[in-house]
């Protein structure tokens, strides 16, 4: 994984979101911290418009939020554990506990978002799901994510 | 039997679904020992490309898209059609049922070309069919209503001192005459517009049989000549029309017609049908209300204006609420005919020392909110509004400046309870606050450029007239700007 696109510090444990739309302001705020995004409440609308198109929620407390809005800077992957299960409206009808959510940039080169759809693609992997939902540990979360290729 | 199945998955973002989409599908074809290949139409460009001998080999082409794919490539071959969720949800599920129930695509009976492949029945609703006829309508809005803006600038008399004296063209001059027929076009355009939108939102409902009884009954219910009132429908008929139509044709359609006049249903059977349908509907069951409705609201106008002489903000409030709640329609009508009424009335029996100005200042205050609400809203929430949108607030812009209040009436016609309270509140606000400062309007345009282009007297020369309408617009636009729901926003994107 090339860590212009996700490294340790993408990884937050929210402790205090409990709607969804707290969870999207969430994950914007930590894009935007970032220097992925330019405008932190553009992102998040941009996330709840692409969720109005159809859920990204979907098995295992899974949910992968993303945007191509005008406000993202650069291709990212940011991994978001909540404490409290978020209402999400998943494929499954289970509340999501872990969110990736992706930056989309309109222009991004073509060796990033391919990245972006890999871990879209890993995702569909059960044991990676497992992986990730038990893993507590910063460090190997990053490392789990960091063997995508 | 091993078979052989060919996909195609697409998502509106072209990163997440159209990969999970395909790789749930991988997954779920190995397993059960299928041959699968699947082509990726991501953002990145369509990868893993199926060529004309997979798809000739293939028992099964299956379609997991949140866009539209041209499907003209598999004509012949059993197709299956959904989004790339179902496809996440459950690759094998989905696996089997398309095999159960895939059709053969370009069989006798279905449509080539014209499919839409990628939009499931869930998006197709009540706001795809309106923003369809809005599509169709706002070029007609634009151009109609920038020419009818242009001449109305020029229909301002003015006298030796530079005041405008009557409104009105004066054909004496060549100049006049050229701009009394360029206001003419954008009428043309105005009452046409009406049955356009109707007609297509039809078409969008039942197709190309409901397209002529929708135009005919939509211009029917917009024609006060033909309803015997004092104005037409305007747009809300319009909907009311298209949606009746739509669905009347729609169950036409559905009747078992004897197989020999069968060429002749599309053509002739249905439209003639549901013309007469609707044509009585509209003079009975639409006339005849609006007719009532109008006589009746004058009346208790007349009632309000005499008993609330010690409360001129209520009159205000209540004219200003109007002019917003139909743009053009029976109510802004009423209230816009009650105003200048009063007017020539009291002009005429008190002269201008003591005529009755406020029925007329409040709705020339309020004609211009709706447009340049929805303007400003467009400005201040930029991604709320699709690009096809930005063009029609800017055109909105253009004719709320010169007051003409058409320009709303594509985002009201999409959104019809938020956009009229957000209108109505913005109205009435501009309405109430000219009252409550005593403007008086004698003639000009009835935006904030009224204060230049007009001739109004207010407590604070210029000011007070632009702060006025200003504040009803700020109303309009904050409304607006947080009431925008997800719906619309993606059913004009849809549309485009």
């Amino acid at each position: 994984m090339d860590a212009t696109i996700f490294n340790q510090d993408h990884i937050l444990l929210d402790t205090t979101s409990t709607t969804q739309a707290e969870a999207f302001q969430a994950i914007a705020d930590l894009a935007a911290s970032l220097g992925y995004v330019s405008d932190a409440k553009a992102y998040a609308a941009g996330l709840k418009e692409r969720e109005a198109g159809a859920t990204t929620g979907f098995k295992d407390g899974f949910a992968i939020p993303h945007s191509n809005d005008a406000s993202i800077l650069k291709p990212g992957l940011f991994l978001v554990k909540f404490s409290h299960p978020i209402e999400w409206a998943a494929l499954d009808n289970q509340p999501v506990t872990v969110a990736l959510a992706l930056t989309i940039p309109k222009d991004g080169g073509k060796e990033h978002l391919k990245l972006l759809s890999q871990i879209a693609r890993k995702l569909m992997n059960a044991e990676f799901r497992t992986t990730i939902q038990n893993e507590t540990d910063a460090v190997a979360l990053a490392s789990s994510v960091n063997r995508i290729q | 039997m091993s078979k052989k199945i060919v996909a195609v998955t697409a998502c509106a973002a072209g990163i997440a679904h159209t990969y999970m989409a395909a790789e749930a599908i991988e997954q779920a074809a190995k397993e059960k020992g299928y041959d699968v290949k699947v082509e990726t139409n991501g953002s990145i460009g369509a990868e893993n490309v199926l060529t004309t001998e997979d798809i000739a080999n293939a028992d099964l082409v299956l379609v997991a898209a949140d866009i539209k794919i041209n499907p003209i490539r598999f004509s012949g071959k059993p197709l299956y059609v959904t989004d790339s969720n179902a496809a996440i949800a459950d690759g094998a599920g989905l696996i089997d049922t398309a095999l159960k129930d895939a059709k053969v695509f370009g069989e006798k009976g279905s449509k080539v070309g014209n499919i839409q492949i990628g939009n499931d029945h869930s998006k197709v609703n009540f706001f795809t069919h309106i923003m369809s006829g809005i599509s169709y309508m706002i070029p007609m809005v634009i151009a109609a209503g920038l020419i009818l803006a242009i001449a109305n600038v020029y229909a301002f008399q003015r006298d030796d001192m530079g005041r405008i004296v009557k409104w009105g063209f004066d054909n004496k001059t060549a100049m006049g005459g050229l701009m009394a027929n360029l206001f003419q076009v954008g009428q043309v355009g105005f009452k046409l517009m009406i049955p356009l939108f109707a007609g297509f939102v039809a078409n969008s409902i039942a197709d190309k049989p409901a397209i002529a009884p929708a135009m005919i009954g939509a211009y029917l219910a917009n024609d006060p000549t033909s309803l015997h009132t004092k104005a037409g429908g305007g747009f809300i008929a319009a909907l009311i029309v298209a949606f009746i139509v739509g669905y009347f044709v729609k169950l036409l359609k559905k009747i078992k017609w004897p197989h020999i006049i069968q060429p002749i249903v599309p053509i002739m059977i249905i439209p003639v049908i549901a013309t007469l349908f609707i044509s009585l509907i509209v003079f009975y069951l639409i006339g005849e209300p609006i007719a009532t409705l109008m006589s009746g609201l004058y009346a208790w106008l007349t009632w309000l204006n005499t008993n609330s002489t010690s409360a001129p903000v209520i009159i205000g409030i209540v004219l200003g609420g109007m002019m917003g709640f139909d743009l053009g329609g029976p109510i802004n009508k009423t209230a816009l005919i009650f105003g200048t009424a009063v007017f020539a009335d009291t002009m005429a029996k008190y002269g201008p020392t003591h005529a009755n100005f406020l029925p007329q200042t409040a709705t020339q205050a309020a004609i211009s909110v709706a447009p340049l609400g929805v303007w400003l809203a467009s400005i201040i929430w930029k991604n709320k509004f699709s690009k096809d949108e930005k063009v029609a607030t800017t055109a909105a812009l253009g004719m709320g400046l010169v007051g003409v209040t058409e320009g709303a009436i594509p985002f009201v016609a999409a959104d019809p309870i938020r956009m009229i309270i957000a209108n109505v509140s913005g109205s009435a606000v501009a309405g109430g606050l000219v009252a409550l400062t005593g403007c008086k309007f004698y003639g000009g345009i009835g935006s904030p450029l009224g204060s230049f282009i007009g001739y109004i007297q207010q407590p604070i020369p210029l000011i007070t007239w632009i702060l006025c309408v200003c504040a009803g617009i700020a109303v309009t636009a904050l409304i607006i700007g947080l009431t925008r729901s997800p719906q619309v926003m993606a059913a004009a994107k849809e549309a485009v």
